[in-house]
């Protein structure tokens, strides 16, 4: 979803009211409780918290001009791969095989085979409709972060697109550490 | 609930960006290698034997040449897998550098163009190879030939002056007053097959 991204599809940033910024604290809260001990480090509730519009109904939400969480059109929020990378058990993990790293690491969506196959890992308890860190057979580090798009029962049976990919290694929001 | 959950460091490949793991996916394996064999080992213990293997065949082949050739060929065989090794070293140093430049031979050409049949036009490639801003290069040609001069696009990225008129043969000693970086020596005429400078 980030194959072309540059500053330049950012139209506006703005610094959030206390109240919206209280929301969003909240529903990332909400979300990945594995993170509410470091969310105060994250995002303290003073530093001012910006909100980049962009392309695509995207809002990236920075601190300190580095982007830690993204969503689109009030889903919920995900982080980036670079703050998954440092807390790797706030999500749940999917696991691809290794034929399809070179594939997702160019912004494919991830097909149910890829998961069942052998070399890759399903988690029977991830629902669809929810944000999954990906990662890859033999790779210790999250190759991707994706929206399911069915649960994992659904997928242990079906073919089709099984998780979206939102975000993956070298993609244009990996390339962006800062956005002034 | 545990404790508060502590971030994790990762080591990230500094030509690639990637995790170090993820080299071989990145654009330029080749590139990462020599990082990865100093600070990743462990993550590519295949890389390590490779080469010390093509560390030890390079050896085993100057020892060969040495032992087998006479006093002058040594010097000649010597000096051969010493730049073989050199010349891959500056290339492994290149491209890393950022810009890939194909052997980019700093040269001024230029080329006669006819327009209509009495009028021609002087297309000048090449001036920004040695730094100079083509914009206020045209307008600087312009003004003292009171012609029209203009920066085109070419096919390619690259870009040149085309100059209205023929200012051929003043052309060469006005570049080299105003830019004296030019030598003369590197501007060229094209007459089917380029000539050396100075007309």
């Amino acid at each position: 979803m980030f194959k072309k991204f540059s500053s330049e599809d950012v139209s506006s940033q703005n610094q959030v009211k206390a109240s919206v910024q209280r929301k969003i604290r909240q529903s990332i809260a909400e979300e990945y409780p594995g993170l509410e001990p470091v969310l105060d480090d994250l995002l303290p509730k003073k530093a001012p918290l910006i909100v980049a519009k962009c392309q695509n109904h995207l809002n990236l939400v920075l601190v300190n001009s580095v982007p830690l969480f993204f969503n689109i059109r009030d889903g919920p929020y995900m982080p980036t791969l670079r703050l998954l990378h440092q807390y790797p058990d706030i999500m749940k993990k999917l696991q691809v095989d290794r034929g399809a790293i070179k594939f997702v690491l160019a912004g494919a969506n991830i097909m149910c085979p890829g998961l069942t196959s052998p070399g890759g890992a399903l988690d029977d308890e991830v629902e669809a409709e929810t944000p999954v860190a990906i990662m890859a057979e033999g790779k210790q580090h999250a190759l991707a972060i994706g929206f399911t798009k069915m649960s994992a029962k659904d997928m242990a049976i079906n073919k089709g697109i099984g998780v979206d990919n939102m975000h993956y290694l070298n993609d244009g929001l990996w390339k962006m550490e800062r956005l002034e | 609930m545990a404790e508060k959950p502590q971030a994790v460091k990762v080591l990230y490949c500094p030509i690639c960006s990637l995790p170090a793991e993820y080299c071989e996916f990145g654009p330029d394996f080749e590139k990462c290698k020599p990082w990865l064999i100093n600070n990743a080992p462990d993550l590519y213990p295949h890389l390590l034997k490779e080469a010390d293997e093509r560390d030890a065949s390079k050896v085993s082949e100057q020892l060969q040449s040495v032992g087998i050739s006479s006093a002058a060929d040594v010097a000649a065989s010597s000096s051969q897998p010493g730049d073989a090794s050199s010349s891959k070293q500056e290339e492994v140093k290149r491209l890393p550098g950022g810009k890939i430049k194909k052997k980019e031979k700093q040269e001024v050409v230029i080329e006669k163009v006819v327009r209509n049949r009495r009028k021609c036009i002087t297309i000048m490639k090449g001036l920004d190879l040695f730094g100079i801003k083509l914009s206020d290069a045209s307008k600087k040609l312009g003004k003292k030939f009171a012609t029209g001069a203009s920066v085109v696009k070419g096919p390619t990225e690259k870009e040149q002056i085309d100059v209205q008129g023929d200012i051929a043969y003043d052309i060469v000693e006005f570049i080299t007053e105003t830019w004296p970086a030019v030598p003369e020596t590197a501007i060229f005429f094209i007459e089917d097959g380029k000539k050396v400078p100075a007309a």
